[in-house]
């Protein structure tokens, strides 16, 4: 209880005195309180974590009530925590990755006016995101579940004098309620049916239960949320919208913690999945279909975070593809590793961003290998890491993923997963050679570029020890989830294994060939990157399917009209009410000869001894 | 005892306030509404309080006054919201302004006190005049017309409802002899099939026009838009939560047998007001009328709970009565601060207040968050109970009431957006003053405590319900 208070209340305590004394503190405090914070909370983190490794097997959670939420009727909610290996690998995640962007933020905020508030909001986020993780229920779960939106709202539209960002806040927001609707709703089946909401209370329960249509349905509504936070489909566009925030932002909340928080929803509901093989395979299949989805959109974009955007799509598919099938650590440990090379590529993107003064469109970069070396050799990594060439942490991860597909039965989607991985390294070298290879495009913006300070750096070079050589931590964290998944029943085949060496092959051939592909057109022949998204199907993917228009029409326009319908409604109501008011107000005249004064009070007062004796008179008879 | 002060207390204020010079009254006011406040502590100090004794004894009448898990909160939020409004009011005003404000504030007191219906009555007809000659001397042009609107429909139903109360006396001495209003008593009425649904409705309509429900809401747009801030925050926190507390206090008890008789059409009924007050909020310029219709809607949320005749609905409506009128009140409060910054109420005047008003764009989303009903804050733990009464009810309801709930965040960040972000289209305007973050952020930091703790409130509210619950348990089963 002690340390689990601590690590997450730290951060809150950073929000709530920057927030309130931003005014007298110096200005580079709050960049500097604000990482602090939340380095102490993950060194207390490593703390707890040991601690949770010296229980025995078989009891490797803490987990225990701090006071009441809601008492009445029936059995009393909890502010309860539940700390077990699975919400362990995210504490650390959150705050180790987290506090590098913390740092790497003091650097990139640097130069602008409301940095104070940056860091509150960070530091208000990452407090939210830990009290997801650290929830024991599934309320305190919904709790921090809305924060961690919250949080991303207000950092999406941190520069709210953009029009386009505070769009883009707003329809974060609206599809994240969506996903928490979707929460509510399920937890409230489960608490009506079994009296408790409590992670230990349920999952003891479903292990005595069979698959049902009513374990179907709350796991669908549970999926919803995650649908909505880890950006499936139907609910990801504002993911990608999302990228106005600062780029920071995207790094921590859009692509290494908040985001995956539907992974982890779904992996802590494990017992559940099983009770529901539908919606199990539901996830899976949504999964696989954004890996290919997302990654042909990410083909054709020029903005360089859109890119790495729908790239986060897409790697969320491989998490969501390896939980719903069943390979648990997998999808986990792919997780962690996305965590270091996401967090990584977009804090490179931010450097160079940085370097070229806002400038995001890949048009007018290239070239600038020469002008920041350390910024582009990090990206390399964490570029091949995603591509999953070996032995880089991504091709692990990828492989566990894939290979368990595969291994469970599921080869149609394994084969949808293993193009995506090739599509995957020929976007991302697209991008790395568009970006830091070739040509400078832009002369004035390629002069003016340099590398990026060392406390910006700094955190990108850790990161990028940690995307080449996490591929290595497979074993351990394999070792470390299975006291989770064993303790109750769902999940036998959590352990990572990997698949026939020839699917092995297979993904990475079509990876390096990949490579190839995006060298010869983009560094060989150099050619221009917009033609390809001008017609055919390289519209289609550049506007990424034309999903905004299909929610324009199928969602944004009916509401629109029901609205208008209703405004309609209401004058009828209005003028009804009017014209009832006309009505006695006239009657009021015309006795207005009788007295003085308040004469429709007379009326009515004589109205209602009237109406009281004939009612006295209607019961008597 | 603690019961008569709070009731002596606003109306002595109001006296003294009408007798004190202009410029003092705004100080004489919130110094008797800080008073009132510790009458409250003490009365949360003691626990429940009871008074009963004769009045008109000849016809059964009693001054019955008590304070249980029901009531309690209700009393408090009278008090808090009055003094939140005394602060926001503006210095300028003439006394009868504050002597009318003191009056309301008894007024509902008494409704939220009384166990007695003709006492009930009484403050229920009490809270119509002080509201009147507020919406006529302090609003906008569009005032009196409103005015004449409440008065008239409110007039209405509450005829209707004595109407009903001597009904319900009168039938109750067919089998129990004496006459009497104590509405403890008045629990197994026997009504013939022809009567009952005449009854059932004379009251019904009263609470429906009071909170206001769906479709009899025809004074609320005018009233809550033109209204000064501080008026609309006491009618839309406190007012409005007579009616629903009518349907827990008065219909639950008495009309248990219809109530499961009509469930499904009280329920679609509540559900067509608590769409179409989120279409409506969806759709307005007016930044007020927008909050009126977001009220509207949370109206239709409190009333869905009551109709789902569950425990977790009812007490969640008894929770969300107290957390929405904090929130309510407190977001109408904000609107008065941007509005009287700007001389404007239109959204799209508006946006970019934030540049120079940051605390007031903090508090705005503070209290435009809670009222979307973001988890952690109290509404939030409202409408989950709402909604897992419904769920144990009927799932479509609870289906309903979740996509507003989508709706509502759509409507409140909008607002939100509207007014405080993108560019600042007019002047340079001024940042709170101490004293308004001081009270505005007492009122925050209440809501956060309900919020976080809610179980303050509900372990309170939860053994009274029991009784009503208990009601249901025992006269319901037999008709379904």
């Amino acid at each position: 209880m002690q340390g689990v208070a601590e690590i997450v209340l730290l951060p809150l305590f950073g929000a709530i005195t920057i927030g309130m004394f931003k005014g007298l503190m110096p200005k580079k405090l709050p960049g500097i309180w604000a990482s602090l914070l939340v380095g102490i909370s993950f060194l207390i983190s490593i703390a707890e974590a040991l601690k949770l490794s010296r229980l025995p097997v078989h009891h490797r959670f803490l987990t225990g009530a701090v006071f009441p939420l809601i008492t009445g009727f029936g059995p009393a909610i909890h502010w309860r925590y539940y700390l077990d290996p699975l919400s362990g690998l995210w504490l650390l995640v959150i705050t180790g990755v987290g506090m590098l962007i913390h740092v790497y933020s003091i650097g990139y905020m640097h130069d602008d006016p409301h940095k104070a508030r940056y860091f509150s909001y960070l530091n208000f986020f990452v407090f939210a995101m830990l009290l997801l993780v650290l929830a024991g229920n599934l309320l305190i779960l919904l709790i921090g579940w809305a924060l961690v939106g919250l949080a991303s709202y207000l950092l999406i539209g941190f520069w709210y004098q953009r029009p386009s960002a505070v769009r883009a806040a707003k329809k974060a927001f609206v599809m994240n309620t969506v996903g928490d609707v979707g929460i509510l709703l399920g937890l409230t089946l489960l608490y009506v049916h079994y009296h408790t909401v409590s992670y230990p209370g349920l999952f003891r329960i479903f292990d005595h239960q069979t698959p049902s249509a009513f374990f179907e349905w709350t796991a669908f509504l549970l999926y919803v949320g995650a649908m909505a936070k880890s950006a499936q489909f139907p609910l990801h566009m504002w993911l990608v919208d999302a990228m106005e925030g600062p780029t920071p932002v995207s790094a921590l909340i859009h692509a290494a913690t908040m985001v995956t928080a539907g992974v982890y929803l779904m992996a802590r509901l494990y017992p559940l999945l099983r009770l529901a093989p539908d919606v199990a395979y539901l996830v899976a299949a949504i999964g696989a279909f954004m890996t290919i989805f997302a990654a042909s959109s990410a083909i054709f974009q020029r903005d360089i975070k859109k890119v790495l955007a729908f790239s986060t799509v897409s790697q969320l598919g491989y998490m969501m593809l390896g939980v719903g099938v069943g390979a648990f650590s997998a999808g986990v440990f792919h997780f962690m590793m996305h965590a270091f090379f996401k967090a990584l590529l977009f804090l490179g993107a931010g450097s160079v961003i940085h370097a070229l003064s806002g400038e995001q469109d890949m048009n007018r970069m290239g070239g600038l290998w020469r002008k920041m070396p350390w910024t582009t050799w990090s990206f390399l990594a964490a570029t091949l890491a995603i591509s999953g060439i070996p032995p880089f942490s991504g091709y692990f991860s990828k492989e566990a993923v894939l290979g368990e597909t595969y291994n469970l039965g599921h080869p149609i989607l394994w084969v949808v997963g293993a193009v995506a991985a090739g599509l995957t390294s020929f976007y991302m070298f697209r991008l790395f050679f568009l970006t830091f290879f070739g040509k400078p495009r832009d002369a004035s913006l390629y002069e003016h570029a340099h590398e990026a300070p060392w406390i910006m750096t700094v955190p990108v070079v850790i990161l990028g020890v940690f995307a080449t050589f996490g591929g290595f931590l497979k074993n351990w964290v394999n070792q470390w989830l299975a006291p989770t998944f064993s303790l109750y029943r769902g999940a036998p085949h959590a352990a990572m294994e990997s698949g026939p060496i020839w699917t092995t092959i297979f993904t990475v051939g079509l990876a390096v060939i990949a490579f190839f592909i995006a060298y010869a057109l983009y560094i060989r022949k150099s050619t221009a990157t917009n033609a390809a998204s001008e017609s055919g199907p390289g519209r289609w993917m550049y506007r990424a399917w034309y999903m905004d228009t299909v929610w324009t029409y199928l969602a944004v326009v009916p509401f629109q009209k029901i609205g208008n319908a209703v405004m309609q409604a209401e004058t009828g109501i209005l003028a009804t009410v009017k014209g009832i008011g006309t009505v006695v107000w006239d009657w009021g005249e015309d006795l207005r000869p009788l007295e003085t004064g308040y004469v429709r009070r007379y009326a009515l007062s004589m109205m209602v001894g009237v109406g009281a004796l004939l009612v006295y008179y209607l019961i008597r008879v | 005892m603690v019961l008569v002060w709070l009731l002596a207390i606003p109306l002595i204020g109001s006296f003294v306030v009408l007798f004190s010079g202009d410029r003092a009254a705004k100080g004489v006011a919130v110094g008797f509404g800080l008073i009132e406040i510790i009458a409250f502590v003490v009365l949360l100090a003691h626990g429940p309080a009871d008074i009963n004794v004769p009045w008109i004894p000849e016809w059964g009448v009693r001054f019955h006054l008590g304070a249980d898990g029901l009531s309690l909160f209700l009393i408090g939020l009278t008090a808090v919201m009055t003094v939140m409004a005394l602060f926001a009011s503006s210095k300028t005003y003439r006394r009868s302004y504050f002597f009318w404000i003191l009056f309301l504030e008894f007024g509902m007191a008494g409704v939220f006190e009384s166990l007695d219906l003709m006492l009930f009555y009484v403050f229920w007809e009490v809270i119509l005049i002080p509201i009147f000659f507020l919406l006529t001397g302090y609003s906008g042009s569009r005032g009196r017309p409103a005015a004449m609107k409440w008065l008239i429909m409110n007039l209405v139903g509450s005829l209707f409802m004595l109407i009903g109360i001597v009904a319900v006396a009168v039938l109750h001495t067919q089998p129990f002899g004496a006459l009497t209003f104590e509405i403890s008593q008045l629990t197994h009425v026997p009504m013939s099939a022809a009567v009952a649904p005449w009854v059932f409705a004379s009251f019904f309509l009263a609470f429906a026009i009071k909170a206001p429900l769906w479709p009899f809401h025809g004074w609320m747009p005018d009233a809550y838009s033109d209204a000064p801030a501080p008026v609309t925050s006491l009618l839309a926190g406190v007012m409005s939560k007579a009616g629903i507390y009518g349907f827990l206090r008065i219909m639950l008890p008495i009309f248990m047998p219809q109530m499961r008789q009509y469930q499904t059409g009280l329920l679609i009924f509540a559900a067509i007001g608590l769409l179409y007050g989120a279409f409506m909020a969806l759709r307005q310029k007016d930044m007020k009328m927008a909050s009126a219709y977001a009220s509207l809607s949370h109206m239709g949320m409190m009333a869905l709970g009551v109709f789902s005749l569950t425990e977790a609905g009812i007490l969640g409506a008894t929770f969300l009565m107290v957390a929405h009128g904090l929130i309510i009140g407190g977001l109408f409060v904000v609107l008065g601060f941007a509005e009287e910054r700007t001389k404007t109420r239109e959204i799209g005047a508006m946006g970019g207040l934030n540049d120079d008003a940051p605390r007031l764009a903090a508090y705005f989303l503070f209290f435009a968050l809670a009222a979307l009903g973001l988890p952690g804050l109290p509404g939030f733990v409202g409408e989950y109970l709402i909604i897992q009464g419904l769920v144990a009810h009927d799932v479509v309801f609870a289906v309903i009431a979740g996509i507003v709930l989508i709706v509502a965040a759509w409507y409140m960040i909008r607002l939100f957006q509207g007014v405080m972000q993108s560019v600042r289209k007019g002047p340079r305007i001024l940042d709170l003053t101490a004293m308004q973050v001081g009270y505005i952020g007492t009122l925050a930091l209440l809501v956060l405590l309900l919020g976080v703790w809610p179980a303050g409130i509900t372990s309170h509210a939860a053994p009274t319900l029991y009784h009503a619950v208990h009601l249901l348990a025992t006269k319901g089963g037999a008709s379904s």
